[in-house]
């Protein structure tokens, strides 16, 4: 019929559409989708752009035999543990499956380029709770999921990293003009995503707060609108994307914790860790890092683009 | 289990949260559960599709849709309860589509007889509802109501999407402290296990105790 093939062509046009328009609002270029007819590796589309073309690839002496880089390599696609709706950091586009773009998932792709020469990257989709045990029964090859590194979490997987560091923030409803700061929130009820370091960074500043903990990013912000809890407490970047899409909410104060995430690998896999490493300290170096950060986080927060963290410099990495 | 066992005071705490949503939810749905069955045998066709519309309206909407749409949907229709509550009243209309579908196949079994024998000795339509088929179609199927009692234990564990903290909520904060994913699922696990069991040996003994000796 003449219907459905016109409809068959409209999620595509459709994407390319707003691809066009966020790369022109970006400045620059990353997260370009181009929607292939039967790709065949899911998220290794949306490969055609510059970012991913003048990626670096690693030497060949740097894939030591019989390592997990060699394994990988071997393979030809890198396994990775990330979300598929997290905003900026890893979201699947709903009209074009095969584009995962954001922050972790840009740099999935240039790590799989590194180690394979192309952005083949098979996703599977982590719980918070699943990821210690995906990595250690060797289901994905690493964790790109906003993975706080902590000594506790160090003793059950290795991190390489930290690849980004960023704090948690408080938001709260436009009009509401009490609370300015988490010093605030004693006695008060305090929205915060499950399974976020949210969690329990708010009990250690607050104890007195009642904590109220919803499964997503959405509900929360939903759960603060209606009056649920007096104030939502969440990394800062994530607050302020969902400040500038609604109205009805504001972050005040300064990022009261330091999250350092780190990239999670199987434990005592010091080969890859190295290997990984090394490969954070190029694309920091060459300014790869920060045009993804640019094209990602760097869209909805007000400034120049932040120095990465050190490698190593937390404890646990 | 260790890890549980450092966290015992706040993983008591939860359980506490989860048996009291399920002693709540379970009574309020089997009262629901048996006003709908009565409806639905009963001889006035309106009541009879109402209740066959319940009955097919909550078993054909996942718990979960419900849960979101009554936490987050009724307060933009100037609707504001608790959590807490709130998911034990969805959890009590949602499973007592279930214990009405139980109840049903109780009232199968009375024989006919007896409804004409009640009508012989003089018995109103509520009289023979209330006094001769209710009572022996619950009796027949206490082991069914038990399974959907033990369903209901398992369904409380997704009014932790929904922010409640019951124990499935508290052990995923646990594990994100403690990073132990298979530790801790695993004694969150045995623990909804011994609540299931706890149920099916008290729905065994109560069947025990309410047969009829025929």
């Amino acid at each position: 019929m003449f219907t459905s093939t016109s409809n068959r062509w409209r999620a595509p046009l459709v994407a390319a559409v707003f691809t066009t328009v966020a790369l022109t609002a970006a400045g620059c270029s990353s997260s370009g989708s181009t929607a292939v007819p039967g790709a065949t590796s899911t998220a290794a589309s949306g490969s055609s752009d510059a970012l991913y073309k003048n990626a670096i690839v690693a030497k060949a002496a740097d894939i030591l035999p019989n390592s997990t880089m060699a394994a990988i390599k071997k393979r030809g696609k890198l396994i990775v543990a990330e979300a598929l709706d997290a905003p900026l950091l890893s979201q699947q586009d709903p009209s074009n499956p095969d584009s995962v773009t954001g922050f972790d998932a840009d740099l999935a792709k240039l790590l799989a380029i590194y180690i394979i020469g192309k952005p083949n990257v098979e996703i599977v989709p982590p719980a918070s709770e699943t990821r210690e045990a995906l990595l250690a029964n060797g289901t994905v090859d690493v964790v790109f999921n906003t993975y706080t590194i902590t000594t506790q979490r160090a003793a059950q997987v290795d991190f390489a990293g930290p690849y980004f560091e960023s704090g948690l923030a408080v938001a709260v409803k436009s009009d509401n003009k009490n609370i300015k700061s988490i010093d605030d929130l004693a006695g008060k009820t305090v929205i915060v995503g499950a399974n976020t370091p949210a969690v329990t960074a708010v009990p250690e500043k607050q104890p007195t707060a009642k904590i109220v903990s919803f499964g997503t990013d959405p509900e929360a912000v939903q759960a603060l609108t209606q009056g649920r809890g007096d104030a939502y407490v969440q990394d800062l970047t994530l607050l302020a994307s969902d400040a500038v899409s609604n109205k009805a909410i504001k972050v005040v104060g300064q990022p009261f914790t330091k999250e350092a995430y780190g990239i999670g690998l199987k434990h005592d896999d010091s080969d890859f860790k190295k290997f990984i490493n090394s490969w954070l300290v190029k694309i920091q170096k060459n300014g790869t890092w920060g045009k993804v950060w640019k094209a990602s986080l760097g869209t909805v927060v007000d400034s120049k683009i932040p120095t990465p963290p050190a490698i190593g410099s937390v404890p646990g990495s | 289990m260790n890890v549980l066992i450092d966290h015992l005071g706040d993983v008591l705490g939860a359980l506490a949260t989860t048996l009291v949503m399920f002693l709540i939810a379970g009574i309020g749905s089997i009262v629901i559960g048996v006003l709908v069955t009565v409806a639905r045998v009963s001889p006035i066709p309106l009541l009879r599709w109402v209740a066959f519309a319940y009955v097919q309206f909550f078993i054909n909407v996942p718990l979960l849709a419900l849960l979101v749409l009554a936490i987050f949907a009724l307060p933009d229709a100037g609707l504001i309860a608790p959590l807490e509550p709130t998911a034990i009243i969805v959890l009590a209309f949602y499973e007592a589509a279930y214990v009405a579908e139980a109840v049903r196949s109780g009232v199968n079994t009375v024989a006919v007889g007896q409804l004409e024998a009640s009508r012989a000795l003089g018995f109103n339509q509520m009289q023979s509802l209330r006094l001769i088929v209710v009572p022996q179609a619950l009796r027949a199927v206490v082991q069914p109501i038990g399974n959907v009692m033990i369903a209901l234990v398992m369904n409380t564990a997704l009014a932790a999407a929904v922010g409640v903290v019951e124990l499935t909520s508290e052990v995923n904060k646990i594990n994100l402290i403690e990073a132990q994913p298979i530790a801790i699922f695993a004694g969150a696990g045995i623990i909804y296990m011994a609540i299931a069991l706890v149920i099916g040996v008290a729905a065994g003994w109560v069947e025990r105790r309410v047969a009829i000796v025929r």
